[in-house]
């Protein structure tokens, strides 16, 4: 029939064809405005979130690589991976750092992309140099990227945890951590650029790196609430915003500061991991039984629970019990509660100067020093009588053991030979001997900061 | 990016052209002499014979108007096919380009990146748009008969091919003028001129002490998987020896440097490895120290000597005054010893790591160096796709000159690997059946019949190659692009002569055999 029609009516029905065939597709992808939701994919898409808007910052160049490169992102992505890794191994930073960009724009939404890339920049790129500035300046990069990562994928609570991470972990812990939160928190090495401030893009309210790791947690439990993570177990990923305030009091002492602002921070962090973290609730089951439990919880708290739930109260105490294993719970109530008392911060600051007199190294530093470190060995004793738990925390163990170490090289210094304990008994003397295997390694750390007694 | 690279010589490259070039021409003649005689009798070689003394009488014959004259056709049938279009690419990166570039980052990383973006854009807009209008000029002529009209006239074939090859390099020196000109302005307005540096380095040798002072020809390997640099052991008797040639050094050198530091332990946060330069006299046995420094890794470390330098003699305990260039240069060379102060702790180092920088030129010197590689790299493509049009359609030139210049600038080290058993796996058959076997290249395979048939096959395949690899040249040279993002000029000797004799060498080869295809071929046949 259609070899019977003129060729203009051959159009004309071709065209009537395309108009027919438009209306489906236009029904099916229009898209969604202001005023309606529009085509029946577009409502699709909005209602399991899959648009490339809902996922977070749309970024047009990405799109368009995207489209250009048709079906051929992968091979693309590919080739500049070996790329990257072949100018990472030939330490071309630079190139390096334009490929990674490169890479992110093909891939704007692979969580595990952003991950490994934040973290090669922050951790392993950052450990090829040798300068503390210059590894900062990649601990940066690593962290600035990661918090592009936030911006595209809004959905996400996993690169808000690695962004919180690499801010306060990374700079906080590394070895450097001394320079790093000197740096974040008040002075750039790159003073040029940021005029003796902080980098005021990493840190624009320029608060300490755990304040601002905090925010981000903070940030990746709101996405939590929505979308699933999958790095760790929840109560533990949950935990971190208030992990970051307990990080935050514990770097101010370890920094030397024993005053109200550390104390204040005790209680701060104290507050958050009881009555923020202590009261999240957190989903279990036991074969077909079902219920949320909290780690804040005392039995009067455990039998409501089981009431509520409708199971054996034996069953929540052991969830429970099981939660606050895993996220050390209980030591960390224990130990922001015993940090907030003027005693223990008394004590810690007996044990600090004690060892700054110790350094300046002059016949009355030394005798006030000794002072110090008595008292503060005979706080510490009482502080662990009182809260039994801070005697098996590794960081009070050592504490207490490098006292003693101080105390010591005192005594050979004032004396001239090692103390014998039972002659001269020392506090915490019980620890001392508990814990003989930690000694050597101290001894060893003590030797080369003072000298071999 | 190494500088490493041996200086090129003129004459051991003409004498490696030669010897190839005359092996390939006299293989081709001597297969071509021998067909004939089979195919025509006594007559076939007289005939080739003849056939060759034409050709030379053609090319005694040349005539640089007509040239010219082709040469003008093909510059006017490249702008008609909306070449130029290319600008309009350009114009639109450049106009954009800035916005993607990364711009907190440190000065010396942003001229990288600039400089690297203008370049690299320049080199991948123009040889593309080139390799495809010297693949299908001559086949496209054919076709449409339009060579008819210019066979028949008194322009010889040989003219042809250079007059496309000609107007083609043309057009791309105009292309790659203008752009680099808008990719100059564009870098300089991306970076400020102060950061625009053009180094002109002096390189020397380098040998290693071991950590009791023998001599040795590498250092640590400290397990890095770029074995580039080798390391010298801090706090012992282990040092890197440089010997600077100082010949065109008349009063004061400047060093710089750029080591690698690596650690064992952390040593004193916040201080860099503490290095050392003494300059030794072998001759006199004199060895002056200089005041220690902290490296500066991955950057540079600037050091001016002048031609009085005092020192610390550790012997006598006094501070003693030598003679820069009539005490410490022996025999026209100064020896630097490079030391690493701090015990268990490691400096690398390789021969590009330290020289003695001479004034700077312009960066703009550099920078139309590097784009003359442009060109110079486009002139090649040019050449082999003109010459590959001559016995093949266009699509066919242009996939076969796309090879040479995929393998030429990246996998030639793969294929010289292949050719000589380095890699290893097997050839193509082996290796397919590695994969699908999932054999490792390592795993011993079967003694069986089959896989000596699979390797006999591989075999006369690599041997294949082997004869190829003498085709497809080293393309590296042509990119200058690393010198001067790196800050330093394009070295004559190492990368311009290198490409300019290249270039040579293959525009010759490519002319002949263009031409003899061209008089060959039935052109008729479309």
């Amino acid at each position: 029939m259609i070899e019977q029609l003129t060729t203009q009516q051959r159009k004309v029905a071709y065209l009537i064809g395309i108009v027919i065939l438009m209306v489906p597709v236009i029904w099916l992808g229009m898209p969604s405005s202001d005023a309606s939701t529009g085509g029946k994919l577009a409502g699709l898409r909005q209602q399991y979130e899959l648009g490339e808007a809902t996922l977070g910052k749309v970024d047009p160049t990405s799109a368009t690589m995207n489209l250009v490169l048709l079906g051929m992102r992968g091979v693309a992505v590919n080739l500049l991976r070996m790329e990257l890794d072949e100018q990472k191994d030939r330490k071309q930073w630079a190139q390096m750092r334009a490929t990674t960009e490169s890479v992110i724009l093909l891939q704007p939404h692979y969580i595990q992309v952003w991950r490994y890339l934040g973290w090669n920049l922050a951790y392993n790129v950052s450990a090829e140099w040798d300068a503390v500035e210059d590894r900062y300046f990649w601990v940066k990069e690593g962290a600035k990227f990661l918090m592009q990562g936030t911006k595209r994928n809004v959905k996400h609570p996993e690169v808000y945890w690695e962004t919180g991470r690499t801010v306060g972990q990374k700079i906080g812990r590394a070895d450097e951590w001394k320079h790093f939160r000197k740096y974040f928190k008040y002075e750039d090495p790159d003073k040029e650029r940021f005029g003796g401030g902080p980098d005021n893009e990493i840190n624009p309210e320029g608060i300490d790196n755990y304040l601002a790791a905090r925010v981000w947690y903070q940030k990746a439990n709101e996405a939590e609430e929505k979308h699933v993570q999958h790095i760790m177990m929840r109560a533990l990923f949950r935990s971190y915003p208030a992990r970051s305030s307990l990080d935050y009091a514990e770097a101010l002492q370890k920094e030397g500061q024993f005053d109200d602002q550390t104390r204040q921070a005790w209680a701060v962090a104290f507050d958050d991991w009881v009555n923020n973290f202590g009261k999240m609730e957190f989903a279990d089951d036991y074969g077909a039984e079902h219920f949320q439990i909290r780690m804040e919880a005392y039995d009067s708290d455990v039998q409501e629970i089981a009431k509520q739930f409708g199971v054996d109260p034996k069953l929540i105490r052991k969830s429970i019990d099981f939660h606050q294993d895993v996220t050390n719970y209980r030591f960390w109530r224990i130990r922001a509660h015993s940090e907030m008392q003027e005693q223990t911060v008394d004590v810690h600051r007996n044990l600090y100067d004690g060892e700054q007199r110790m350094r300046k190294g002059s016949a009355d530093d030394i005798d006030q020093a000794e002072i110090m470190l008595v008292k503060g060995l005979n706080g510490y004793a009482e502080l662990i009588k009182k809260y039994p738990d801070i005697g098996s925390d590794d960081n009070a163990i050592e504490e207490c053991l490098w006292a003693i170490l101080l105390w010591q090289k005192i005594f050979q210094l004032k004396n001239g030979v090692q103390p014998d304990a039972d002659r001269f008994p020392f506090p915490l003397r019980e620890i001392w001997e508990k814990e003989q295997n930690r000694i050597p390694n101290l001894q060893q750390d003590f030797n080369r900061k003072y000298g071999p007694s | 990016m190494t500088f490493d690279r041996d200086p090129f010589s003129f004459i051991d490259g003409f004498q490696h052209w030669l010897k190839v070039f005359g092996s390939f021409a006299g293989g081709i003649f001597a297969i071509t002499v021998l067909l004939a005689l089979g195919v025509f009798g006594a007559a076939g070689p007289v005939a080739v014979i003849n056939r060759v003394f034409a050709g030379l009488n053609d090319f005694l014959n040349l005539s640089p108007r007509r040239i010219w004259a082709i040469a003008l056709l093909t510059i006017k049938e490249a702008v008609r096919r909306k070449a130029l279009l290319v600008f309009v690419v350009f114009a639109f990166l450049m106009m954009f380009a800035g916005w993607f570039l990364e711009s907190n980052l440190r000065a010396d990383l942003q001229v990288k990146n600039a400089v690297s973006f203008a370049l690299t854009t320049v080199s991948w807009l123009t040889i593309p748009v080139l390799l495809l209008l010297s693949c299908w000029g001559i086949p496209e002529d054919i076709r449409l008969r339009s060579m008819h009209t210019v066979v028949t006239k008194p322009v010889r074939r040989n003219e042809i091919v250079m007059g496309r090859i000609l107007g083609f390099s043309t057009v791309a020196a105009l292309i790659v003028v203008i752009m680099g000109v808008v990719g100059y302005v564009w870098i300089r307005r991306q970076v400020s001129g102060a950061d625009l540096i053009c180094r002109v380095p002096v390189y020397g040798t380098l040998k290693f002490l071991d950590r009791e002072g023998n001599p040795t020809d590498k250092g640590v390997n400290t397990g890095d998987i770029w074995e580039f640099r080798s390391y010298v052991e801090g706090g012992t008797k282990s040092a890197a020896l440089y010997d600077f040639p100082v010949g065109q050094i008349r009063d004061r050198i400047k060093i710089e440097s750029r080591f690698e530091a690596f650690r064992t332990h952390k040593g004193r946060m916040g201080e860099s490895l503490q290095v050392r330069y003494v300059l030794v006299n072998p001759t006199k046995q004199l060895r002056v120290p200089l005041k220690s420094f902290e490296v500066a890794e991955f950057a540079l470390n600037e050091h001016l000597l002048e031609n009085e330098v005092k020192y610390f003699d550790e012997g006598k305990q006094e501070t003693r005054t030598v003679n820069l260039l009539t005490d410490l240069v022996d025999d026209n060379r100064l020896r630097i010893e490079v030391q690493c102060l701090d015990s268990g702790q490691y400096l690398g180092m390789a021969r590009p790591d330290m020289f003695l920088r001479l004034p700077d030129r312009s960066f703009l010197v550099g920078y139309f160096k590097a784009v003359l590689g442009v060109w110079l790299l486009t002139v090649f493509v040019v050449s082999v796709g003109v010459m590959a049009s001559t016995f093949v359609k266009g699509p066919v030139a242009a996939l076969l000159t796309f090879t040479i210049l995929i393998v030429g600038q990246a996998f030639r080290e793969f294929m010289i690997k292949l050719v000589t058993g380095e890699q290893k796996g097997g050839g193509p058959l082996e290796s397919w059946y590695r994969l699908i076997t999932h054999k490792n290249d390592s795993t011993e395979l079967e003694k069986a019949t089959s896989t000596a048939i699979m390797q006999g096959i591989d075999e006369v395949m690599l041997s294949v190659l082997g004869v190829v690899q003498y085709l497809i040249p080293d393309l590296s040279s042509f990119m200058m692009s690393p010198y001067v993002a790196n800050g330093f000029d394009v070295p004559w000797s190492v990368a311009l002569a290198r490409s300019l004799a290249m270039t040579v060498g293959y525009v010759i080869p490519c002319v002949l055999i263009g031409y003899y295809s061209l008089t060959l071929r039935e052109l008729e046949s479309k």
